[in-house]
């Protein structure tokens, strides 16, 4: 090939050459031009090794899916060279090939290649087993694709929503039509068209089709209405016109994803253009009829010297007068309309040389063009349920029923002149318009709360009242009397799919599978319609009898960088954070949360908070607004315990269950006003109990006047623990701390530190005297500031998670994912007092009933190893002495600086449960040691003294 | 299993299954006509050499009035069934029933992983069963079903999902499991590509490692067992739709229900007569049992998976991370497979969603920031039967002859061989096998839930 004189209608700029590099060799293209097309006209005709046997493979397509044009750029694989346009000081080599594109090693299975049949793989290498993973390894070595870099940073990427009345998929003369009609007609539209520029088939036409493209190109271009993306793809149509677009020359990143909710999707994708099975067909010098128009009239290339061209259709004829206007002399023209065609393609590994006709005769050429027809990419259509249906007279593939917001143009829809598709396009954009209007004002009416629509009566679609496009008669040609290859991507040939038939699999789906056929890249663009021919040839079948698959989206592939996009997962913090982070707190991922885990020393941390006073920011604890006349049934309901009796100012611990009876949840409820109560949650479980609580007031008892709120955000939590905390919180604020003023599980309301709306309850997880702080969350770092300040002689300092940890396990409560898990009904975790099954209903109420006399539920249990200077790492198993046989495990374990020795919660089954009971463990080293099951659940103040003073 | 399941059981092996026993000995071995040709690399050369054809992988046949089981469902549970039926217990006059092709359903849609580094003791010794059969799997049908005992990874983020795996670990290697929890080093040296820097937003503290968990091509075991099973004599019968199971002597209407018997099935094709049918269905289980009158207490999910464009080999082992709800590993062919949770609602509709693939991308990037410019090929969705614990549907039903191998939820294909085996036997002995015990329909009456959904909901 060579680059020719200046074309007509030729998009490259020959003003602006730019340098590249192919396998590290210096080349040459011009601005304009794909990385194909720079290529080929410096002479290169070898672009890629197939997969399997790694014949020399050169252009067939030369657009997005040529299925031989695949190259590595710099770290970019699998980059598309038919499509990618050239940059200056690209890197680009060709992919899976060794030692070199021009010698490759591999090719030698080309010679065994009637050995390697489709599925061979399956019959061989089985014995001996052992020898499989070596095998395995070789097989990988046969993975076709580039090679990707995972060292490379994270990438800049972005997404985009848009809510366009009219989508255009597809910027041919059919689909500009469309679309400016659409917009004449006041409708939003976008325009996506999956090439560099629009146009379509005219783009590469005669004088009168780039005139019209222009003039139609114009039109788009300046239109109020109409916003075009070029190099875009309509990837996906997913439910109600959800449209995944994929922009490829996003100025900032590699590809942007745009998420389009159109009222009406105009699909006008055009026609695939459909190779031909014969002998040979995947020797360089074969190329499809677009292709080599594509070559001559958009790039300025010579495809060949002297070329046999087999034609079925006009397109192949238009090729011929190409050919011959830039010189190639055109050997023959085998006309397969008056019932000749090609048999084979002769030459060595890397060229045709000549061309052996269904007449007998040979004629010598470098090129051989063939126009054999189309195949109708449906995949949108399929997405929206469509199953297309064959036309033997047309030979190909016909939509069969789409939903009214669907409107097919185009080659999709039927054949015609330019001025027949435009006038089909323009009658498809007002009829899309009208609908979109329609789905408009459906919309509108359906959210008319907001804005009330004019007229409130039902409009109805309006029906496709559009002249349809006539279908052109076309021979169906898709094998020659030889067999070629049919899925160039995967290496799979014509006769594999006949001995594949033949073994038995012989549905479309099972072939596909047992061959790997229509799997590759282009996922059946190119040969599903041959893959089926094949299939019905060798069946006895019509094409119509054997079916297709289905497409499956994307349309066309898209980077994993365009679909994931940033990352939106939110962490969320405290207000008093960045106090934490100057002051040395080590973090800990807990949930969404980001919280200290610790500021250096835990065990220091629990010694100060059993001495004097700690403080600890909760705010993760979630929270709860409850208000309304109806609160206490509704905790009544997700609680096992009772709340009818709780007076204002009181706070009520609870336990909530699935309907299973599974303890889900647990935390304290207090009382702030008659019809005003807080509820707080584990961290984990906010969002859970949220939706729990709605799911049944909204389901089960909408009659409850409950109204809930999450707070969880809204407060920052502080709990004050310690013996000193009275004296602490009490310089503070004005609220009366004494005992018998403000007891053990109470709420009071008030200022602190200055700040209004405040609240605070006592509780104690830690088993120390305790308050719990709720300041507005802007005041959260004052209020901990003015602690840490008006407590330093009382010896005030920051406790983290980890010291929380060690104390609520040093007094043996529980924590709901780690001491249960999603089996363990409440009767486990000893809290059977709270199980009030004298109430009418509640959350788990019928399966408690029964879990409560269930004497073979496991039991949760405080256990001491007896060396105390052994830690259990948590989830150690506990097992029947002398056996593998697991009894239970250790939950929790920490070494407790009060105690100064190991303790533990376990799980551990009824008979082992007694206290006084000797455990065997098992440690994680294998190790096997004994524990001893303890009386009382807290392993230190079991009565809860130093609580209550 | 509970009382009225034993009589049951008595009542189904004196009545039914000893006929079939008895009617079938006779015919073992009669199947399958002339001795197949193994498959080897010899046969390979001399068939290229000679320019030879292979025979049929499974015959087509004509469909006969009536077999002495029938089984409904072509994939790998119907097939593995019907393969040691035959080869067990030489009960042969078998049929599996499919409406569309073999493997249609979950067998050719899921992501082809093995494991058994399950949680509790039970879910352990079943697929552990389950690996074992999968290890000889080539060999014992001769075919090559490329088992790549790659290794399997679950990643922790958390030091709750790190507490969870450590408990895994633990469980598994009282059972001799290999299996252990791994610091970010060894994850690293294992698989590069995943980012261990620890300033992600879900950093990788550690992973779950289970050596013999891999990846197998799942197509290849659904073509093996009905090869296996044709040469003994089963047949299958693709595009066989089963529109009603016959049933007498039920509590419900047309003799259905808890009481009664089966006594065939209505298909597209015309009926059939069998003193045994099996439901082997995924995604239609409750519509065939409901067929018979047995109401099982399962929903159906659609599960979506995706594929990538090839690239050469750089993820040697399976890789899964249950916070980001996201599992990957890397064909020989290059391709990364994707699969993740199923989705929250029930449907039918086989449908994929963009928000998946966005979300999908996001958790891989995430752990694999790297490959940005990989780009996905086809996304896809099967349909998985959901029961409350997690856990499957197998053996016996209130009706007489009317069994279940369902509600496989996420994880059927890892099953499918040991289910195969462990059915087979309870249709040719009419008792329960120890193994499916657990897995009784009985059990949600009784209360007796399966623990595998602990695995699940710890650690969130």
């Amino acid at each position: 090939m060579q680059r020719l004189a200046t074309q007509p209608g030729e998009v490259i700029d020959r003003s602006r050459p730019l340098p590249f590099t192919w396998n590290g060799k210096p080349h040459r293209g011009f601005a304009g031009d794909t990385i194909a097309s720079a290529l080929a006209a410096d002479g290169v005709r070898i672009f890629a090794r197939s997969m399997k046997y790694h014949r020399p493979r050169g252009l067939l397509t030369a657009d997005y899916w040529d299925p031989n044009a695949f190259v590595q750029v710099g770290s970019d694989p699998n980059v598309r060279a038919g499509h990618r346009l050239l940059e200056a000081g690209m890197d680009v080599s060709a992919q899976n090939v060794w030692p070199s594109l021009e010698y490759d090693i591999k090719a030698a299975n080309g010679l065994v290649g009637r050995f390697l049949t489709a599925g061979f793989y399956y019959k061989t290498f089985m014995k001996p087993a052992r020898l499989w993973p070596v095998y395995e390894r070789v097989l990988a070595q046969f993975a076709p694709g580039g090679t990707v870099d995972y060292d490379s940073a994270h990438e800049y990427f972005d997404k985009r929503y848009t809510h366009p009345d009219v989508l255009v998929a597809g910027g041919g003369p059919a689909g500009m039509a469309s679309a400016i009609a659409a917009a004449d007609a006041g409708a939003s539209v976008m325009l996506v068209e999956h090439e560099h520029d629009l146009g379509g088939y005219l783009r590469w036409g005669d004088g009168a089709q780039r005139e019209l493209a222009d003039d139609l190109r114009a039109s788009c271009d300046a239109h109020d209405g109409i916003e075009v993306l070029r190099n875009a793809t309509v990837t996906g149509r997913y439910e109600d016109n959800w449209c995944a677009v994929v922009q490829r020359d996003h100025p900032h990143a590699v590809e942007r994803l745009i998420k389009a909710r159109a009222k009406t999707l105009v699909v006008a994708p055009g026609l695939i253009e459909r190779p031909y099975v014969f002998a040979g067909n995947d020797k360089p010098g074969v190329l499809l009829s677009g292709a080599a128009r594509r070559l001559m009239n958009l790039y300025a290339v010579k495809p060949g010297q002297r070329a046999v061209v087999l034609t079925a259709n006009a397109d192949g004829d238009r090729t011929v007068t190409d050919l011959e206007r830039v010189g190639v002399d055109v050997a023959r023209v085998v006309d397969a309309r008056a019932g000749a065609t090609v048999v084979a393609a002769h030459g060595g590994a890397k060229a045709v040389e000549s061309v052996e006709l269904s007449d007998g005769s040979s004629v010598d050429a470098d090129l051989l063009v063939t126009a054999v027809g189309w195949t109708a990419p449906t995949s949108l259509l399929n997405l929206a349920g469509d199953r297309p249906v064959y036309d033997p007279q047309a030979a190909r593939f016909f939509s069969d029923r789409v939903p009214d917001n669907i409107v097919v143009t185009g080659g999709l829809a039927g054949d015609g002149s330019a001025a027949e598709l435009v006038e089909h396009g323009r009658a498809t954009g007002e009829l899309a318009a009208r609908r979109a209007a329609v789905v408009a004002h459906t919309l509108q009416r359906l959210t008319s709360r907001a804005a009330p629509v004019a007229d409130d009566t039902a409009q109805s679609m309006p029906p496709d009242d559009r002249s349809p496009l006539t279908r052109d008669a076309h021979p169906e040609l898709f094998r020659s009397s030889t067999h070629g290859i049919v899925d160039y991507s995967e290496d799979v040939g014509s006769k594999d799919l006949v001995a594949a038939a033949t073994e038995g699999y012989d549905s479309v789906e099972l072939i596909k599978r047992f061959t790997t056929a229509t799997m590759g890249p282009a996922q059946g663009k190119l040969e599903t319609v041959n893959t089926v021919a094949v299939l019905a040839e060798a069946r006895g079948e019509t094409i119509a009898e054997v079916g297709t698959t289905v497409w499956r989206p994307p349309f066309a592939p898209v980077t994993l960088g365009a679909l994931g996009g940033r990352i939106f997962e939110p962490v969320r913090v405290s207000s008093i954070q960045p106090w934490h982070e100057a002051h040395g707190a080590r973090p800990i991922l807990a949930g969404q949360w980001v919280r200290p885990e610790h500021y250096g020393d835990p065990e220091g941390e629990v010694r100060n908070v059993r001495g004097n006073v700690g403080i600890i920011d909760v705010t993760p604890l979630g929270k709860l607004d409850l208000r309304g006349p109806d609160v206490a049934k509704l905790l009544a309901h997700l609680y096992t315990n009772k709340w009818a009796k709780l007076p204002v100012g009181g706070v009520r611990y609870g336990v909530m269950c699935a309907e299973d009876g599974v303890v889900m949840d647990d935390g304290v409820t207090g009382r702030l006003g008659d019809e005003h109560y807080l509820m707080t949650t584990t961290s984990s479980g906010a969002a859970g109990v949220w939706e729990w609580a709605e799911n049944w007031l909204q389901t089960e008892h909408p009659d409850w006047q409950v109204h809930i709120t999450p707070v969880t955000t809204a407060f920052t939590s502080i709990n004050v623990a310690g013996p000193n905390s009275r004296e602490l919180v009490s310089r503070l604020t004005a609220i009366d701390l004494d005992s018998d003023a403000f007891g053990y599980m109470q709420v009071r309301r008030g200022e602190i530190a200055g700040a209004e709306g405040c609240f605070m309850w006592r509780i104690g997880f830690t088993g120390e005297l305790s308050y719990e702080l709720h300041v507005p969350s802007g005041y959260g770092l004052a209020v901990w500031e003015a602690l840490l300040e008006q407590g330093a002689d009382l010896g005030v300092a920051p406790f983290g998670l980890e010291a929380q940890r060690i104390m609520r396990l040093e007094k043996g409560h529980f924590i709901v994912g780690q001491d249960t898990d999603g089996l363990t009904r409440m009767p486990t975790v000893g809290l059977n007092p709270l199980i009030k099954l004298d109430k009418p209903d509640f959350a788990g109420k019928v399966e408690l009933r029964e879990a409560v006399e269930d004497d073979t539920l496991p039991r949760l249990v405080a256990i001491q190893p007896d060396d105390p200077d052994i830690v259990p790492v948590e989830a150690s198993q506990i097992v029947r002495a002398g056996t593998n046989e697991i009894l239970g495990r250790i939950t929790s374990s920490r070494r407790s600086p009060t105690l100064g020795r190991s303790i533990c919660l376990g799980q551990v089954a009824p008979e082992a449960a007694a206290p006084g009971t000797t455990l065997t463990v098992v440690l994680t080293t294998g190790q096997r040691i004994s524990a001893k099951v303890m009386e009382h659940h807290a392993h230190f103040d079991p009565d809860g003294e130093r609580q209550r003073v | 299993m509970v009382s009225g399941m034993a009589t049951f059981r008595a009542a189904l092996s004196s009545a039914s299954l000893g006929s079939v026993r008895s009617s079938l000995g006779a015919r073992v071995g009669s199947g399958g006509a002339d001795k197949p040709p193994r498959y080897s690399a010899a046969g390979l050369f001399i068939k290229g050499a000679r320019r030879e054809e292979w025979p049929r992988v499974w015959r087509e046949v004509d469909l006969a009035r009536s077999y002495d089981a029938i089984i409904i469902g072509g994939g790998v549970h119907g097939l593995a069934t019907a393969y040691y039926l035959a080869t067990n217990h030489g009960i042969t006059n078998v049929a599996v029933l499919d409406k569309a092709y073999l493997g249609s359903g979950g067998s050719g849609r899921n992501t082809a992983i093995v494991r058994s580094n399950y949680l509790t003791p039970e879910g352990v010794a079943f697929y552990d069963r389950s690996l074992t059969l999968y290890n000889s799997m080539s060999t014992d049908l001769n075919l090559n079903v490329m088992f790549s005992e790659r290794g399997h990874m679950t990643l922790a983020h958390t030091d709750g999902a790190l507490r969870t795996m450590n408990w895994r670990a633990e469980v598994n290697k009282l059972q001799n499991i290999d299996s252990s929890v791994i610091d970010p080093a060894e994850v690293k040296k294992l698989a590069p590509s995943l980012d261990v820097s620890g300033d992600t937003r879900y950093p990788i503290l550690g992973a779950l490692y289970h050596p013999p968990g891999g990846t197998i091509r799942h197509d290849a075991v659904v073509w093996g067992y009905a090869r296996g099973a044709d040469h003994r004599g089963v047949q299958m019968h693709q595009r066989t739709e089963v529109f009603d199971i016959l049933c007498e002597g039920g509590d419900g209407p047309d003799g259905k229900g808890p009481g009664g018997r089966v006594t065939g099935v209505r298909t597209n094709r015309g009926d059939i007569s069998a003193p045994i049918v099996v439901n082997c269905t995924a995604g239609w289980a409750t519509t065939i049992s409901d067929m018979a009158g047995v109401r099982l207490p399962i929903t159906t999910h659609p599960l979506q998976a995706a594929v990538t464009e090839p690239v050469k080999v750089f993820l040697p082992t399976v890789v899964v991370s249950g916070s980001l709800h996201v599992y990957v590993s890397q064909t020989d062919r290059g391709e990364l497979v994707f699969g993740a949770s199923v989705d929250p609602y029930a449907t039918y509709s086989m449908k994929g969603s963009l928000e998946f693939t966005e979300e999908l991308a996001g958790h891989v990037l995430e752990l694999m920031p790297g490959i940005g410019r990989m780009r996905l090929l086809r996304q896809w969705a099967g349909l998985c039967d959901m029961t409350p614990d997690y856990s499957p549907v197998m053996g016996f039903t209130p009706v007489d002859g009317f069994l279940c191998d369902v509600g496989w939820g996420t994880y059927g294909f890892k099953a499918g061989p040991v289910s195969g085996e462990q059915m087979a036997e309870a249709i040719a002995t009419g008792r329960t096998p120890k193994l499916i015990e657990p897995f009784a329909l009985s059990r949600f009456a009784a209360g007796d839930l399966v623990g595998e959904k602990g695995a699940a909901a710890v650690g969130h």
